[in-house]
C-alpha cells in the first residue's frame, strides 16, 4: 500500500519524460495534476485505514534488497510519518496546480517534480537507514535541476549553493548512520536493528551532533541557513512550495526520527542547548525578515524563524510540545505554501516583489483584491492569530515548552510578536495604501491563480477551527516517544552512565 | 470664433517656455488640452452620451427637489421623481425648445425611462426595491456637485448669485416660501421661529439645487447632440467637439438662473428670473471652478489627514476635482464619483463597450476605464471654457497684433499654471496608454 506513494509518482515521472513532443504543455500539466491527485486520494484512503491508537509502525512492507550491505526495502508508517506523507502528497498536488501554464520544457519539469514527490515519500516511509539516505539524496538532483533551469535571479549560484549545502548535509547524515551501525555492530541498517543497541554517551553525542548538523542544514537552523534565502528566492513558485513545505520537513522529520528517536539519552542532556538554539533561530529569522525589502525573501526568512518552533518543541520533550512540533510542521508547510504561491502570483501579475514598489493591491478594481485578501489570511496564520492552523501549532509548542524551558519559550513568544511586525510591514506596504497609477495595469487574476490558494486557505482555517484533525494522527506516537525518554531530572543530577541503551 | 491659426501665432511669437508649452501651442492653434486623436474623440463623445442620460435624470430631480420636495424634513422619496418632472420638456431639446440644441425629444430620454423601469437587474420590481439595491440613477453624485458649488460659492468671487443669497431681498423671499410651505404645520413653523438661520441655510442649498439643475438642463441636450453628430460623422476631431461646446456656451450664455417653489398651484419666486442671473456667469463658470477644479476630499477616494496638513487651509487651494482626481481607486467605497461611473456604465454606447473590453481587464475594470475617459472628456469641456473665456475677454486666435497674441498666450499660460500641481492629470491624458 505504501509503495504506491513512492512508485506511482516515479512511474509517472518516467511516463511524462517519455511522452512525445507533440503533447501540449496543458496536457502534460493536466496529466501530472491528475496523477498527483490520485496519489493524494490514495494517501487520504491510507489515513482512513490508519489506526490512530497504535503508536507503532503500520502498513509495513519488507523486501530484501542488498542484504550484504544491510540495505533492504523496509517501509512503514507511524503517526509521525503518516502526516508527513499527507503533507507531501497534498503539497505536491498544490505545487502542480500553482505551476505556470507556460513552463518551458514541461516534460522534464513535471517529471522532476513527480520524482521529488516519490523520493520524499520514500524518505518518510523508509525504515532502513540506508534506504532513507538513498531517498533523501535522490531528491537533491531534481531540486538542483528545477532551480538551475527554471529559477530566476542568480539561479545558477543559488542552485550550486543549495547543492553544496545539502550534499554536505547528506555526508554528515551518512557519516552518522555509518558510525551508528559500525559502532553498535548492528546486524544491518534496519531502524529496528539499531534500536536497543548500546553505545557510550560520548559517542552518542558525537553521532547526535552529526545528525543534528546534517538535518539542521536541511531545515535550516541558524547558522546553516545561508543557502535558504538565495535558493527560495531563485526557485519558481511550485519548486519553492516543495522546498519550504516538504524538503525542509525532511530535516525536522530526520531530527525526530533519528536524533530524538535513536539518542534519547544524549538528546535529553542536549535539549537545553537545543532549545536555546531554537530561540536564537526564531529571533534571528524574524529580525532578518523585518529587514527585507523583497517579499519572497521576507517569507523565506520567516520560514527560518518558524522552523525554530519545531526544534523548541522537540527539545522540550513533553507530550504537548511534541504534538505541537509535529503540528507546526504541517501548519508551516501549508502556510508557507500559501504565502509562496501568493507571492508568485503577485510577482507574475505586478512584475515586482519589492516592498517599495508594491502598494494598494487591495484595490477592488485595478488591484489584486482576492490575492491580497488571501495574503492577509496567510500572514495572520503565520503570525499565529487564533482560529488558524498556525496558532494551534505555536500555542501547543509554547504551552508544552514553557514548564521546561521558560526563558527560551518566552524568547520564542517574542519571535511570534516579531512575526506580526514583519507581516504588518508586508501587508501595510503591499496590500494597503494607494495603488500607483503608473504601474497599476496588472493582468486579471484567473481562477487557476486563485484555486490553490483558496484550497490552502480553507484547510488552514479548518485546521485552526478543528485542530483535532491536526493532532489526532500523531498524538499516540509522540506520547509513546516521550515515554521512552529518560527522566531529565535524573540525568542532570546523576552522572550519565558510561554506556546507555539507544 | 476659434479657427485654427497655428501658423500665424507661431510665426509671430517665440515658442512658449512654459512646462506645458506643447499644450499651449495646441490651444493657440484652436485645439484642446486633450490631444486630437480618433481614440480620444471616440472616448469623449461616448462618455458625453453615457453622461447625458443620467444627467437627464439629475437635472429633473434637482429641480424637483428644489421646487417641490423643498424643506421636507423626511425627504425619503426625494429621488422618486414625479411623472410631471419626467415629462417636463427640456428647454433645449424637442419641438417645444426655446433654442433647439438637440434634435431629439424634450421629455426624459428613452434609455433613462427603460433603465428606471427595469434597472440593471432587468426586472420589474417595485421602485423601492430598485432604490434600496442601488439599482437606480445615483443622485448622490449630483448632490455632491451641488454641495461643492454651495461650499465654494462664497469663496470664488464669481458672479452675483451667491452674494444674492445673503441679501435681505432673498431672506424675505425665502421667509415667504418657508411659511407657505409649512402652512398648517405648527411644529415646523415653531422650529423655524426658533432656528430661522438653519432653515434659511437649507433654502440657500436648495437654490443651488435649482442652479445646478438649470445648468445641467442645458448640458444634457448639448451632449446628446454631440453624440448624434459624431454618429453622423459631423464631429470628426477633438477641436470640432470643443468648438461645438464653445458655440453652445455662447448661444446659451444668457439663460436665466432662478429658484422657484411650488406649493399647490402657487409659485413662490425665491430667486426670481427678473434678477437677470445668467447661466454662463452664475452656473457654468462656478460649476467648472467648484466641480472640475476644487470639489472636496471625497470620503473614500483617499485618506486625507487634515491635521497633518494634507488638506489645504484655504478652500481656493483645493484641487480634488475631476481634472486632478485619481481615477484608479474608483469603486472603493460607494463614493459619489464611483456612483457616477456606475450610472454611466449603464448607458455606454456599444463602440465604447467594445473598446474597453479590448483593454486592461475588459469587463472587470470598465468602471475605471470609463472614469479615465470621463476625465479626458472633462479636459475637453475645460478647454472649451478656457477658449470661451479667451474669446470673451481677450483676442481672436488669428489677431494680427503680436501684443494681442502675447496677451492670449499669457492667459493660456496662467490657466495651465493650475495644472502644474503633481496631482494634475494633464500629463497623463497626453498619452493614450493612460486608461
Amino acid at each position: 500500500m505504501l509503495s504506491a506513494l513512492i512508485w506511482l509518482p516515479v512511474l509517472g515521472a518516467a511516463v511524462v519524460s517519455c511522452l512525445p513532443a507533440s503533447q501540449s504543455h496543458q496536457q502534460i500539466r493536466a496529466g501530472a495534476v491528475w496523477l498527483t491527485g490520485g496519489v493524494l486520494l490514495w494517501t487520504i484512503w491510507l489515513l482512513t485505514q490508519f489506526d490512530i491508537g497504535n503508536s507503532g509502525l503500520q502498513f509495513r512492507e519488507y523486501l530484501p534488497w542488498i542484504e550484504t550491505l544491510g540495505l533492504n526495502y523496509e517501509l512503514g508508517a507511524d503517526g509521525l510519518a503518516i502526516v508527513m506523507l499527507a503533507l507531501n502528497s497534498f503539497l505536491t498536488w498544490i505545487a502542480l496546480l500553482s505551476s505556470s501554464q507556460t513552463t518551458e520544457r514541461p516534460r522534464l519539469f513535471y517529471s522532476l517534480i513527480l520524482l521529488i514527490s516519490g523520493g520524499v515519500a520514500g524518505a518518510f516511509l523508509a525504515q532502513n537507514l540506508l534506504l532513507f539516505f538513498f531517498f533523501y539524496e535522490l531528491v537533491l538532483v531534481p531540486f538542483y535541476l528545477l532551480i538551475s533551469i527554471w529559477g530566476s535571479d542568480k539561479k545558477s549560484y543559488a542552485a550550486t549553493k543549495f547543492l553544496i549545502y545539502t550534499a554536505t548535509s547528506g555526508i554528515l547524515i551518512l557519516a552518522g548512520f555509518l558510525g551508528l551501525v559500525w559502532l553498535t555492530k548492528a546486524a544491518d541498517f534496519s531502524y529496528q536493528s539499531v534500536l536497543g543497541q548500546t553505545l557510550p554517551l560520548g559517542l552518542q553525542f558525537i553521532l547526535l551532533a552529526l545528525l543534528i548538523v546534517g538535518f539542521g542544514i536541511k531545515i535550516p537552523l541558524v547558522p546553516f541557513h545561508t543557502w535558504l534565502p538565495d535558493t527560495y528566492v531563485a526557485a519558481s513558485t511550485p519548486v519553492v512550495i516543495l522546498l519550504g513545505g516538504v524538503l525542509a520537513k525532511l530535516g525536522t522529520y530526520g531530527i525526530f526520527r533519528f536524533g530524538l528517536g535513536l539518542f534519547p539519552q544524549a538528546w535529553a542532556i542536549a535539549s537545553p542547548y537545543l532549545a536555546t538554539w531554537a530561540a536564537i533561530s526564531i529571533l534571528y529569522g524574524a529580525m532578518a525578515a523585518i529587514a527585507q525589502k523583497d517579499i519572497k525573501r521576507m517569507v523565506a526568512y520567516s520560514s527560518i524563524g518558524h522552523m525554530g518552533y519545531i526544534l523548541l518543541g522537540a527539545a522540550a520533550l513533553t507530550p504537548l510540545a511534541l504534538v505541537g512540533a509535529v503540528s507546526q510542521m504541517v501548519a508551516h508547510g501549508l502556510i508557507l505554501a500559501l504565502l509562496f504561491h501568493l507571492v508568485g502570483v503577485i510577482e507574475t501579475k505586478v512584475g515586482s516583489r519589492e516592498l517599495d514598489v508594491l502598494n494598494g493591491l487591495l484595490n477592488p478594481i485595478r488591484g489584486l483584491p482576492s490575492v491580497a485578501s488571501l495574503l492577509i489570511l496567510g500572514a495572520m496564520a503565520s503570525a499565529g492569530i487564533p482560529g488558524l492552523a498556525g496558532f494551534i501549532a505555536e500555542f501547543l509548542v509554547f504551552q508544552g515548552s514553557y514548564a521546561v524551558f521558560p526563558w527560551q519559550t518566552l524568547l520564542a513568544v517574542i519571535g511570534t510578536g516579531l512575526t506580526a511586525v514583519y507581516f504588518v510591514i508586508l501587508l501595510n506596504r503591499t496590500c494597503f495604501g494607494k495603488l500607483d497609477n503608473k504601474i497599476a495595469y496588472f493582468p486579471r487574476v484567473d481562477w487557476s491563480d486563485k484555486t490553490p490558494a483558496l484550497i490552502l486557505a480553507v484547510l488552514i482555517l479548518f485546521l485552526g477551527i478543528q485542530p483535532v484533525w491536526l493532532v489526532r494522527w500523531t498524538e499516540t506516537t509522540t506520547t509513546a516517544l516521550v515515554a521512552t525518554m529518560p527522566d531529565r531530572a535524573i540525568v542532570v543530577r546523576v552522572n550519565a552512565p558510561s554506556a546507555s541503551v539507544l | 470664433m476659434t479657427t485654427t491659426l497655428a501658423a500665424s501665432t507661431i510665426a509671430q511669437l517665440p515658442p512658449s517656455t512654459h512646462e506645458f508649452a506643447d499644450i499651449i501651442h495646441r490651444l493657440e492653434s484652436g485645439g484642446a488640452m486633450l490631444p486630437d486623436t480618433p481614440e480620444n474623440l471616440m472616448q469623449i463623445i461616448g462618455l458625453y452620451k453615457a453622461y447625458a442620460v443620467p444627467m437627464d435624470f439629475y437635472w429633473r430631480d434637482l429641480l424637483y427637489i428644489a421646487e417641490h420636495v423643498f424643506l421636507n424634513p423626511l425627504p425619503f422619496f426625494k429621488y422618486f421623481i414625479s411623472q410631471d418632472y419626467l415629462d417636463r420638456p427640456n428647454h433645449y431639446a424637442g419641438e417645444t425648445a426655446d433654442l433647439r440644441v438637440w434634435r431629439g425629444r424634450a421629455s426624459a430620454h428613452p434609455e433613462l425611462l427603460e433603465f428606471m423601469a427595469k434597472g440593471e437587474t432587468r426586472s420589474k420590481l417595485p421602485r423601492l426595491f430598485h432604490h434600496l439595491w442601488h439599482d437606480r440613477i445615483n443622485m448622490e453624485f449630483a448632490e455632491e456637485c451641488m454641495r461643492s458649488m454651495l461650499w465654494h460659492g462664497r469663496d470664488m468671487g464669481m458672479g452675483q448669485f451667491d452674494a444674492y443669497l445673503d441679501s435681505e431681498e432673498y431672506r424675505q423671499n425665502a421667509d415667504r416660501a418657508i411659511k407657505a410651505y409649512f402652512k398648517g404645520n405648527p411644529a415646523m413653523l415653531g422650529l423655524y421661529k426658533l432656528f430661522p438661520e438653519m432653515f434659511l441655510e437649507q433654502v440657500r442649498q436648495l437654490s443651488y439645487y435649482s442652479n445646478l439643475g438649470l445648468f445641467w438642463e442645458v448640458m444634457a441636450p448639448v451632449f446628446f447632440e454631440m453624440s448624434d453628430l459624431y454618429d453622423e460623422g459631423k464631429i470628426a476631431s477633438v477641436p470640432d467637439a470643443m468648438n461645438f461646446l464653445v458655440n453652445g456656451i455662447f448661444a446659451i450664455a444668457g439663460r436665466p438662473i432662478y429658484h422657484h417653489l411650488y406649493v399647490g398651484d402657487e409659485c413662490y419666486e425665491i430667486v426670481p428670473k427678473s434678477k437677470g442671473f445668467m447661466w454662463l456667469y452664475e452656473a457654468a463658470l462656478p460649476y467648472v471652478e467648484a466641480v472640475f477644479y476644487r470639489t472636496s476630499p471625497f470620503r473614500g477616494t483617499k485618506s486625507y489627514n487634515a491635521q497633518a496638513g494634507q488638506v489645504p487651509a484655504q478652500q481656493k487651494d483645493f484641487h480634488y476635482g475631476v481634472l486632478y482626481a485619481d481615477k484608479f481607486p474608483v469603486g472603493s467605497a460607494g463614493i459619489p464619483p464611483t456612483l457616477l461611473a456606475q450610472d454611466m456604465l449603464h448607458f455606454l454606447p456599444p463602440y465604447l463597450v467594445e473598446y474597453y473590453q479590448q483593454h486592461c481587464r475588459g469587463e472587470d475594470d470598465m468602471l475605471v476605464q470609463l472614469a479615465v475617459s470621463f476625465q479626458r472628456s472633462m479636459y475637453c469641456v475645460t478647454s472649451a471654457v478656457i477658449q470661451a473665456l479667451r474669446t470673451a475677454l481677450l483676442y481672436p486666435l488669428d489677431d494680427p497684433n503680436p501684443e494681442h497674441l502675447l496677451a492670449n498666450r499669457k492667459f493660456f499660460e496662467s490657466q495651465l499654471d493650475r495644472f502644474k500641481r503633481s496631482e494634475s492629470r494633464i500629463r497623463e491624458i497626453q498619452s493614450q496608454e493612460y486608461r
